[in-house]
C-alpha cells in the first residue's frame, strides 16, 4: 500500500515537472503569415502587409523573418521609406520581451538621408517585431555586432526602442 | 582460404572501393557543368549536383560573388530556419531549412531539394535561386550559361494613362532608342526574355507591347516596343534601382508633351498591399474612433489621471480657456455608453465632463475640466487611447492650445489581432519644475566638425545648421534674450566628464551618447528658457520637402507648434508638420525643446532656397516669430516668473 502511494507520489511528481515544462517552453501560436510594417513616404504613416511564414514557426525563426522582411520593405512598386540598399539582418536574438537586432554596417547609410528616413525604417521595424503575436516589448539595435546608442544621420536612439518610441 | 589469400582478398575489395567511390566522386565532379555568368567562369568551391539543380553552401565565394554582382543581399543565422536572400529592387526569396518550399517576391514553389544547414551556413539549390533572381540558367554546348533576364513587364491602368514597369536582373543597358510621342522601341544588351512576345492592352493609352529577344545565349538583347494609340504621349519614369523603370503613356490632353514627368501611380496600391501569400485585410479608416472606456485615478500629489481607452485612431484637440476651464475634442469619435460627471473630492479638478458631441457625420467627443486655476495637463497619447494628468501644480507653459493624434496607426483588423500595446516607456526626463535663467535661449546648430550632417547638392549640414543660428541669435539678442550656442565654430563639441560618466553608468556606446549629452548640458546646466536644435532634412525621395518640427516631451509640442507656424509663413516652405520622433537632444533638454529640420537638401525647390542667404534670415526670423508666440517677451517673461 505504501509502495503504491509512493509510486503515484513519482508518477504525479513527474507529471507535475512535464507539465510546467511544457508551459515554459511552449511556442506561441503563429499563424499561416506575420504582419510587417512599413513606413509611407510622408515619413510617418505605417501600412501592414501580410508575409506568408515557412513551415518554422519558432519564435526565433519568426523574429528573423519578421525583421528581414522589414528591412528589404514592401514588394517594389510600392512606395516606401525603406532601409539604405544592402542592409541585411545578421541576427535577431529574443530573450524575454527583448528583441537584440544586429544590423549590417549598411544602414549607416542612414547619415545621408538624415533624420526623416532613419525615423521612418525604425518605426516600421519596431512595429514589426512588436506585434502582439511575438510577445516583443522593446528593440535593441547593434551595428555589425556594435552596440551603438545612436546613428550618425538623426541622432535616433537605437537601445531599448518600443512603439511608443515614435 | 589461407590468410595470406584472405589478406590478398582484403587488399583487392578496399582497392575496388576506394576505385568505385573516386570513380563516383569524378562522376559527381564531371557533372557539376561548367557556369558562364557575365563573360566571366563562376566558380563554386564544392558544387554538388543535386535533383537537377546545384548543392551550393552560402560559405562559397562563387555564390557571395554572384549575389554581389545581383546587387542582392544575403540573411541567415543558425538559429533561424530561414535563409532570406533579398534582390536589388527588395523582392525576398525565403528557403526554409529543412523544406524543398520556397517563396519568391510571395509566390510559393518547390526547388529540386531541401536547403540543409551547413554550420553557419546553409546549402541552398542554387540554380533555383538564379532562376528566382531573373536568372536563367541556359545550356550552351557543353557549358551553362546563366543568362539574367527581363523579369517583369506589368501593365497597369490608371484611368486613361497605362504604366508599362520593366524590371530585370542587371541593370538595364540600352543599345538603341527608337523614340516617338506614341511609340517607344529600345533595345536592351545583355539581357535575355522569356516573357510572352506580345501582349495588347486595348482600351488603353497603349496599344500593342512586343518583346522580341535576339543575340546569342552568351550575349543577348531583348528589344522592347510600345505602341501607344495615335496621338499619345509618353514618358520614361528611372526606378528606384538601375534594374527597373517604368513608361507612363497617356492620351494627348492638356498636359504638354514636354512636361517633366512626374512619378507614376505605382502598380500596387499602397493602400492596398500587394499580396504575400495571403489576402490583405482592409485597413480601418483613421479617425473612426470610439471611447471604449473611462478611467479616473487619484495618482501621488491629488493629480488626476483619467485614462480614456479607444479603438481605433482619432486626432484630438486641446484647448486652455481663460476661465480656468480645459477641453479636449477627439474628432470622428463615438463615446460608447452615456456622458460623465465627475467631481473630484480632491485635487484642484472641481469639475470633469465627457459628453458626446458633433453631429452624425462628424460625431466628437468632448472631454472637460474646471480648474482651481491654471494647472498643468498633461496629455499621453498612446496606440490605444489618451491619457490626461491634471496636475495640482501651476502650468508652467501655460500654452492655450495643442494637437495631437492618438490611437493606433491603421492596421489590418481582420487578420490581425487586436494591438496589444507594450506598457508604455515611462518618461525618464519630466517636466521642469523650475527655470534658473528664463531669458536664456539655448540653440544647437546641428553637426559640426567630423559629423558633416547630410550633404548633397553642394550643400553641407552642418555649414547651414551654424549659420542659421548665428542669424537667429542676432534677432533674438536685439529683443533682449540672452542666447547662448552649443557650439560657435565647426566643432562636434563633447565633455570629456559625459565621456566618462557614460562609461561609468555602463551605457551602450557611451562616446556617441556624451556628444549629445553635451549639447544638451548647455541648456539643461544653466537652466535656459528653451532649446532649439537646427538641422537640414534629406531624404531618399527627392520628392520629399519642407520644414519638419519635432517633438518628444509633453511640454514640446505647443512649442513645436509655435515654431511650425512662424518658419511657414516667414521663410514660405512647405509645411512638412509637427512630429513626434525619438530624437536624443530634443528628448534629454529638459526644458521646452524642438528639432527643427528647416528644408529638404535633397529637394530640388528646398536646395534653391537653401542656397540663398535670404531664405536662412527667414527661416531664423521665422524661428523668432515662433519663440515670441510661445514665450512672449523676454523681459516679460523673466517678471512673470519671478
Amino acid at each position: 500500500m505504501r509502495t503504491s502511494r509512493a509510486l503515484a507520489l513519482i508518477v504525479l511528481f513527474f507529471v507535475a515537472v512535464g507539465a510546467a515544462w511544457w508551459w515554459f517552453h511552449r511556442s506561441p501560436a503563429f499563424g499561416d503569415s506575420i504582419t510587417v510594417y512599413y513606413t509611407k513616404p510622408d515619413g510617418t504613416t505605417l501600412a501592414p502587409w501580410r508575409v506568408s511564414l515557412g513551415p518554422a514557426r519558432d519564435p526565433q525563426s519568426v523574429a528573423f523573418y519578421a525583421a528581414t522582411q522589414a528591412v528589404a520593405g514592401p514588394p517594389p512598386g510600392t512606395d516606401a521609406v525603406r532601409f539604405p540598399a544592402g542592409t541585411r539582418v545578421r541576427s535577431v536574438h529574443v530573450h524575454g520581451t527583448t528583441a537584440d537586432v544586429d544590423l549590417s554596417k549598411e544602414v549607416a547609410g542612414s547619415s545621408q538621408e538624415g533624420s526623416f528616413a532613419e525615423a521612418a525604417e525604425f518605426k516600421a521595424l519596431v512595429w514589426t517585431l512588436t506585434q502582439p503575436s511575438l510577445h516583443v516589448s522593446t528593440v535593441t539595435v547593434t551595428v555589425d555586432g556594435a552596440q551603438v546608442a545612436t546613428l550618425p544621420g538623426g541622432h535616433l536612439e537605437l537601445d531599448g526602442l518600443t512603439r511608443s518610441s515614435f | 582460404m589461407g590468410s595470406r589469400g584472405r589478406r590478398s582478398s582484403a587488399l583487392i575489395l578496399a582497392f575496388a572501393l576506394a576505385f568505385v567511390a573516386n570513380a563516383a566522386h569524378a562522376g559527381a565532379q564531371e557533372r557539376a557543368p561548367l557556369l558562364w555568368f557575365q563573360g566571366t567562369r563562376l566558380i563554386f568551391e564544392s558544387p554538388v549536383p543535386q535533383n537537377g539543380d546545384l548543392a551550393v553552401s552560402t560559405r562559397d565565394p562563387g555564390l557571395r560573388r554572384f549575389l554581389d554582382r545581383l546587387g542582392a543581399t544575403f540573411s541567415y543565422e543558425p538559429q533561424s530556419r530561414y535563409a532570406v536572400i533579398t534582390a536589388q529592387d527588395r523582392r525576398t526569396i525565403v528557403f526554409t531549412v529543412g523544406d524543398p518550399w520556397y517563396t519568391a517576391a510571395g509566390v510559393r514553389s518547390r526547388a529540386p531539394f531541401a536547403p540543409t544547414a551547413d554550420g553557419s551556413d546553409v546549402v541552398l539549390p542554387f540554380l533555383t535561386l538564379a532562376r528566382a533572381l531573373y536568372v536563367e540558367p541556359v545550356a550552351d554546348g557543353g557549358e551553362m550559361v546563366l543568362q539574367p533576364r527581363i523579369g517583369v513587364l506589368d501593365v497597369h491602368a490608371d484611368g486613361s494613362r497605362t504604366i508599362v514597369t520593366v524590371r530585370a536582373a542587371m541593370p538595364l543597358i540600352t543599345q538603341n532608342t527608337n523614340d516617338l510621342p506614341d511609340r517607344l522601341q529600345l533595345t536592351f544588351v545583355g539581357q535575355g526574355t522569356s516573357l510572352a512576345p506580345s501582349r495588347r492592352a486595348p482600351g488603353s493609352a497603349l496599344d500593342a507591347i512586343d518583346l522580341t529577344p535576339g543575340g546569342t545565349v552568351r550575349v543577348p538583347t531583348t528589344t522592347l516596343t510600345l505602341a501607344g494609340i495615335p496621338g499619345s504621349v509618353h514618358h520614361v519614369v528611372p526606378g528606384t534601382s538601375p534594374d527597373a523603370f517604368s513608361v507612363v503613356f497617356e492620351p494627348r490632353g492638356p498636359v504638354a508633351v514636354n512636361a517633366p514627368p512626374t512619378p507614376p501611380p505605382l502598380p500596387q496600391s499602397d493602400q492596398n498591399p500587394p499580396d504575400y501569400g495571403a489576402t490583405p485585410a482592409p485597413l480601418i479608416v483613421a479617425g473612426r474612433a470610439t471611447v471604449t472606456d473611462l478611467a479616473f485615478v487619484q495618482g501621488t500629489d491629488d493629480a488626476l489621471t483619467v485614462r480614456v481607452a479607444l479603438s481605433g485612431a482619432a486626432s484630438y484637440e486641446w484647448h486652455r480657456l481663460l476661465d480656468h476651464r480645459w477641453y479636449l475634442d477627439l474628432a470622428s469619435t463615438t463615446l460608447q455608453g452615456p456622458g460623465r460627471d465627475e467631481r473630484p473630492s480632491f485635487g484642484a479638478v472641481q469639475a470633469v465632463r465627457v459628453r458626446q458631441t458633433g453631429s452624425t457625420d462628424t460625431p466628437a467627443v468632448r472631454i472637460a475640466f474646471t480648474l482651481a486655476g491654471d494647472q498643468a495637463v498633461d496629455v499621453q497619447p498612446s496606440a490605444t487611447g489618451l491619457t490626461i494628468t491634471v496636475s495640482t501644480q501651476p502650468a508652467y507653459d501655460t500654452a492655450r492650445v495643442g494637437t495631437g493624434r492618438t490611437g493606433g496607426p491603421p492596421v489590418a483588423v481582420s487578420s490581425v489581432a487586436p494591438e496589444a500595446m507594450p506598457p508604455a516607456e515611462p518618461w525618464k526626463f519630466g517636466a521642469p519644475t523650475g527655470v534658473a535663467n528664463p531669458r536664456l535661449i539655448v540653440l544647437d546648430p546641428g553637426h559640426g566638425g567630423a559629423d558633416t550632417g547630410t550633404a548633397h547638392n553642394g550643400l553641407v549640414e552642418k555649414t547651414l545648421t551654424l549659420d542659421i543660428a548665428q542669424r537667429l541669435r542676432s534677432i533674438l539678442v536685439a529683443q533682449g534674450w540672452q542666447v547662448k550656442l552649443t557650439r560657435e565654430t565647426d566643432v562636434d563639441p563633447v565633455s570629456q566628464d559625459n565621456i566618462a560618466k557614460m562609461r561609468a553608468d555602463g551605457k551602450p556606446n557611451a562616446d556617441d551618447r556624451a556628444y549629445l549629452q553635451t549639447r544638451c548640458d548647455v541648456a539643461n546646466s544653466a537652466g535656459a528658457r528653451l532649446f532649439i536644435s537646427i538641422h537640414v532634412n534629406s531624404a531618399p525621395f527627392a520628392s520629399a520637402r519642407g520644414s519638419t518640427f519635432y517633438w518628444y516631451k509633453p511640454q514640446d509640442a505647443p512649442f513645436a507648434q509655435a515654431l511650425e507656424k512662424g518658419v511657414v509663413a516667414s521663410a514660405g516652405t512647405v509645411d512638412d508638420g509637427v512630429r513626434h520622433e525619438n530624437f536624443y537632444v530634443v528628448r534629454h533638454a529638459t526644458m521646452p525643446a524642438v528639432l527643427i529640420e528647416t528644408a529638404f537638401a535633397t529637394n530640388p525647390s528646398d536646395v534653391e532656397l537653401l542656397r540663398q542667404p535670404s531664405f536662412l534670415q527667414n527661416v531664423a526670423q521665422g524661428m523668432a516669430n515662433g519663440i515670441k508666440a510661445f514665450a512672449g517677451a523676454p523681459a516679460s517673461n523673466a517678471v512673470s516668473k519671478q
